[in-house]
């Protein structure tokens, strides 16, 4: 079985090509009748999922794999309960599962890049849900201890209220391109030729 | 010479041009009742052919060798020539000869399914199905049969792909029932609720003489995504939907109807006690997952009601109002609800309150533009479409005849545009 | 001069008041407990009874004994003037010896009555056969009216009916059409069939001749009481509105004129906007003279006019036990009661931008908590277009961004063109195939 594209993927961090690539890959290797399973890099398949946020093709992923690989791989069931509590939208739980389990050498980049993008994620989630959040909750969702937390968002304009332990957000101010270029203004000639007649 | 070796030569001589091509076409016809006699004797002479070159000869002979139902050994044997014939072959030779291709790829689906190896057939199913396709627009028997592998080798992901063709054209209904059905089941199954209810929609109000199981499944699922995406459900048809669904389908769904009379009422309680109590029922049709979904989106349902009542409002009254049981509970799901998109709305841990904003979509942006334009296009080029169908029907001579007739049972709404999108 | 800014004080404090705080207040009187002697009044004939009886059974259901146990003696020598044995021992039981010995079953009385009352039947029947054997038109009706009159008077309603309209087809005249209507509706009434009211009514109204005002007065008081059973309130409503002042206490065997003020009044402060409100009750000068029988109504009616909701609220809040011994109406109080507080509530909101809740809760005599249940189902039911802050206790004005609302509309009717064209031309595809399958399998 040649899983060179995988490699390839991974190696050059192209994280986010990833799951489309093991999904094809596995189809064309079934379809040539190869028995890939026991070989398969289910970890990585699963946490190119993650990395994409299409935690359903990820259960799906999970449904599909035999259950003597779920036994004799302990790596596989430990990315999977990454993947069930982001299912269940356990927040922290999602850093939990990452920190608890001694990541194989092929996986540790991959765990890496989608342990930093959660919390850079989960940092967007806290900004524009919250407008006071306590320390404890954002050091739970940033997956952080409270020190570096704090730290953190302080870097981001938040401030600290220390009596009451709380942060206030600071909100960004969101920048769109609001610009026409001219080619729009033919379209609409258009739309008005359109319905004129 | 013996008469099969001769038809090898033939093939092999006349696979080039387009007009040996169709002679060789005859010739097999003619042969295939002769291939059926012994189909033991054919899968040998498979190895004289190229089924690149000699597509269509290499269909006939491995569509006549295909006929009996095999055990799995055979099967291990012919699915790897039958993905490699698929693979190779030429779209333009196996068009000639439609039948024997879906035949063919039916029994490649038989025979993974036999081998318990669904996802075997996937890739290939797939690119069979370009191959066979004249349009895009068009759809084949293979389509649902694709479907169906992805379905069962949990491929959903892979079966996405198809569906966001536009089908116009359709040869049989009972295909577009199941492409439309597992279709339907593809979406649920990655959350494309929209798509979903679209694809169900279609074969609950599709023209039919007699109710069939398919639409009766469909109509199950198409009440629960309907509750899980809108949160209501009218059980009226829409006037175009053929009498037989108008009259039959409720009766045979009466679970599915009662459950969104419960939903109706807003009560979750009340919701989660009718499901408790038909959960046997819901379990049975394979609905219980989707019927679980149901229940859980009346809490975010409850929560949207309320951003259209509230500026602020504490997490406790939240929690309250919407039975959850702890403040806790009501901000997670807020922060779930902001975090799908589902609602606008900031959350003050300090004071324990929530204030909901306003859609913040200014209709400004280049990107809402581009998406603005390219939603006039769509709907220009299918108005067009519209036009040009109309054109054909009102000219042709079948429906001329027939609408002269018996006007009264093609009632000209089954064509025409609502009214309500004169463009 | 001085005189001048003298008067010109107190008449800027009117202005300026809101709600009922500087205002000179009349107490009010009939949030005191009924005075059924006065009530009884009103009344005559059977209506007379039937209220006195309600309201003791009114009574009894809330323990009320002595005001029950004076509606009961009321009810029983008023009884005793008639002829309906009936009712006279029902209303005994009723007593059941709690009003001593004058209030016992007076057997004698009873069996008195009832020879008699057979031996009066027999005489109707004897003259009533005479004159259809003789066929003299006129007689035989007034022989079916005086057995209408006479079931009527023993409690035999239905026979009553039946009687009265047997005179029909005996009619010569339109006042004869008239009075058998006007006796059709009297029965209807007591026996609470407002669908025969309602028919009745509008015989009457189709006669050739035109009906004097009174009668005129007295149908429109039939067709208001049917409207009220019906709850269609607005049309009651203008039934009550339209009733001529004439009316007077010629029709007390159904209806007093204060109950016109009352009925009438309450259906439409429930039901009107505020013009037709100021137009048809305020300026109307018929219905002023019924107004001026109920004071209380008549104030609490300009109390909601002028936005004085605390004392519309509070009359109303004192006239509700009353009203719920009310024989017609007391089925109606609350669904009047809960549109009149909703228009109130959303009357209020209007014309502001934010609104205090705590203010607002004490205009209407409530929590803030119970307000923002109130208002919560006046904004989802899109009554009020207004958000409510509930942290700082503020309501809102909604203001919808029109420019937004019409795109979102325009993209989601885009998204249901694109869908329906769709779906349509596959369905169109299907029928063409079935078409042709079929006329392919005829060839």
């Amino acid at each position: 079985m040649d899983l060179t594209t995988v490699t390839v993927a991974l190696a050059s961090k192209s994280y986010d090509k990833l799951a489309d690539i093991c999904d094809n890959l596995m189809l064309q290797v079934a379809a040539e009748g190869i028995s890939y399973q026991e070989e398969w890099p289910y970890s990585i398949h699963l946490l190119s999922h993650f990395y994409v946020n299409d935690i359903t093709s990820a259960r799906f992923l999970w449904k599909s794999i035999p259950s003597s690989i779920k036994e004799s791989q302990p790596e596989v069931t430990a990315v999977w309960k990454i993947g069930q509590q982001l299912w269940l939208r356990d927040y922290a739980g999602v850093h939990e599962a990452i920190r608890g389990f001694d990541w194989s050498q092929d996986l540790q980049g991959l765990v890496a890049a989608f342990s930093e993008l959660y919390t850079r994620k989960m940092f967007q989630l806290l900004l524009s849900a919250y407008s006071t959040i306590s320390i404890q909750d954002t050091a739970l969702f940033l997956g952080m201890n409270e020190e570096d937390a704090t730290n953190y968002v302080l870097q981001q304009g938040w401030t600290v209220d220390h009596a009451s332990q709380m942060l206030t957000v600071k909100k960004q101010p969101i920048v769109t391109e609001q610009k026409l270029d001219p080619s729009k203004l033919q379209r609409l000639t258009e739309y008005v030729f359109h319905l004129e007649h | 010479m013996e008469p099969l070796q001769a038809l090898i030569t033939q093939i092999q001589g006349l696979s080039s041009s387009a007009s040996d091509i169709s002679r060789l076409h005859s010739i097999l016809k003619q042969a295939d009742s002769s291939l059926r006699s012994d189909p033991d004797r054919l899968s040998p002479l498979l190895s004289n052919l190229d089924p690149s070159l000699h597509s269509l000869g290499f269909l006939f002979i491995l569509e006549a060798s295909l006929v009996f139902p095999v055990s799995k050994q055979q099967a291990e044997i012919s699915v790897p020539i039958i993905t490699r014939f698929i693979s190779a072959c030429s779209a333009e030779q196996i068009r000639l000869a439609p039948d024997k291709f879906i035949s063919v790829c039916k029994t490649l689906k038989d025979q993974v399914t036999l081998l318990e190896a669904p996802i075997r057939g996937v890739a290939p199913m797939l690119t069979a199905l370009r191959k066979l396709q004249v349009s895009t627009e068009r759809l084949t028997p293979l389509h649902s049969e694709f479907l169906l592998l992805c379905l069962l080798a949990k491929c959903y992901k892979t079966g996405l792909s198809i569906l966001e063709d536009d089908i116009f054209e359709v040869d049989q209904p009972r295909d577009l029932f199941l492409y439309c059905y597992y279709g339907g089941m593809i979406c649920i199954g990655q959350k494309h609720f929209p798509k979903a209810l679209d694809l169900l929609h279609n074969v609950v109000t599709a023209p039919m003489s007699t109710l069939n199981a398919i639409a009766v499944e469909a109509y199950k699922k198409y009440i629960l995504v309907s509750l899980i995406r809108h949160g209501q459900f009218s059980t009226s048809l829409p006037k175009y939907s053929s009498s037989v669904a108008q009259r039959n389908l409720k009766n045979f769904c009466q679970p599915y109807i009662e459950l969104a009379n419960s939903y109706g009422t807003g009560k979750i309680a009340e919701l989660e006690e009718y499901v408790q109590a038909n959960t046997n029922k819901f379990e049975s049709d394979n609905n219980l997952g989707l019927v679980k979904q149901v229940v859980s989106s009346m809490y975010k349902r409850n929560i949207q009601r309320l951003t259209q009542t509230y500026l602020t409002l504490s997490l406790q009254d939240i929690a309250n109002t919407v039975q959850l049981n702890s403040p806790k509970g009501a901000e997670m799901h807020v922060l779930q609800m902001i975090q799908d998109g589902e609602i606008y709305a900031t959350i003050n841990q300090k004071d324990g309150m929530v204030r909901f904003l306003e859609d913040p979509e200014q209709y400004k942006t280049c990107e809402m533009i581009e998406h603005i334009d390219s939603s006039i296009q769509r709907v220009m080029a299918l108005s067009r479409k519209l036009a040009t169908m109309d054109e054909q029907i009102s000219c042709d001579h079948l429906y001329l005849s027939k609408a002269g007739r018996e006007r009264q049972r093609y009632d000209f709404d089954d064509f025409d545009v609502p009214t309500r999108f004169n463009i | 001069m001085e005189g001048d800014d003298e008067t010109s004080g107190p008449m800027i404090d009117e202005i300026y008041a809101n709600g009922d705080d500087n205002r000179p207040r009349k107490p009010i009187y009939s949030g005191d407990q009924l005075d059924i002697e006065v009530y009884a009044s009103l009344y005559t004939g059977r209506t007379k009874i039937m209220r006195l009886l309600f309201v003791a059974d009114r009574c009894g259901e809330k323990n009320n004994t002595a005001m029950q146990l004076e509606a009961l003696r009321m009810a029983f020598d008023e009884i005793k003037k008639g002829e309906n044995t009936q009712l006279f021992r029902e209303v005994v039981q009723k007593i059941d010896g709690r009003l001593g010995s004058g209030y016992d079953l007076d057997v004698a009385w009873a069996e008195n009555v009832d020879r008699r009352a057979e031996a009066k039947k027999e005489k109707l029947e004897n003259e009533l056969n005479a004159y259809r054997t003789n066929l003299i038109k006129e007689s035989i009706r007034m022989g079916y009216n005086d057995f209408g009159d006479f079931y009527y008077a023993h409690g035999q309603l239905g026979d009553a009916f039946k009687s009265y309209v047997r005179t029909r087809d005996y009619c010569t005249t339109s006042k004869h059409i008239i009075h058998m209507c006007m006796s059709a509706i009297l029965v209807s009434i007591e026996m609470g069939q407002f669908t025969h009211v309602t028919s009745y009514v509008s015989k009457a109204e189709q006669a050739p001749e035109s009906l004097d005002t009174i009668t005129v007065a007295k149908l429109r008081c039939a067709a208001g009481l049917a409207n009220l059973e019906a709850k269609k309130y607005k049309l009651a409503a203008r039934k009550f509105l339209e009733t001529g002042p004439e009316l007077g206490s010629h029709y007390n065997e159904v209806i007093a004129p204060q109950d016109v003020a009352t009925y009438g009044g309450l259906c439409a402060l429930a039901t009107f906007d505020r013009t037709e409100l100021k137009n048809k009750v305020i300026d109307n000068l018929n219905f002023r003279n019924f107004l001026e029988l109920v004071p209380e109504v008549r104030e609490l009616i300009n109390d909601f006019y002028s936005s004085h909701y605390a004392s519309c609220l509070e009359y109303l809040g004192n006239l509700k036990a009353n009203l719920l011994l009310d024989i017609h109406l007391h089925d109606h109080v609350m669904t009047l009661y809960d549109q009149i507080r909703h228009k109130a509530l959303i009357q209020y909101t209007h014309p502001f931008v934010s609104v205090d809740l705590n203010m607002m809760a004490n205009a209407f005599k409530t929590t803030v908590a119970g307000l923002e249940k109130e208002l919560e189902a006046l904004i989802t039911d899109n009554q009020i277009q207004a958000r409510i802050d509930s942290h700082n206790k503020i309501l809102y004005a909604r203001h919808a961004d029109q420019r937004n609302a019409t795109f979102q509309r325009v993209l989601e009717t885009g998204r249901e063109f694109d869908r329906d064209v769709r779906s349509m031309l596959l369905r169109s595809n299907i029928l063409k195939h079935e078409y042709n399958v079929r006329a392919s399998r005829k060839l």
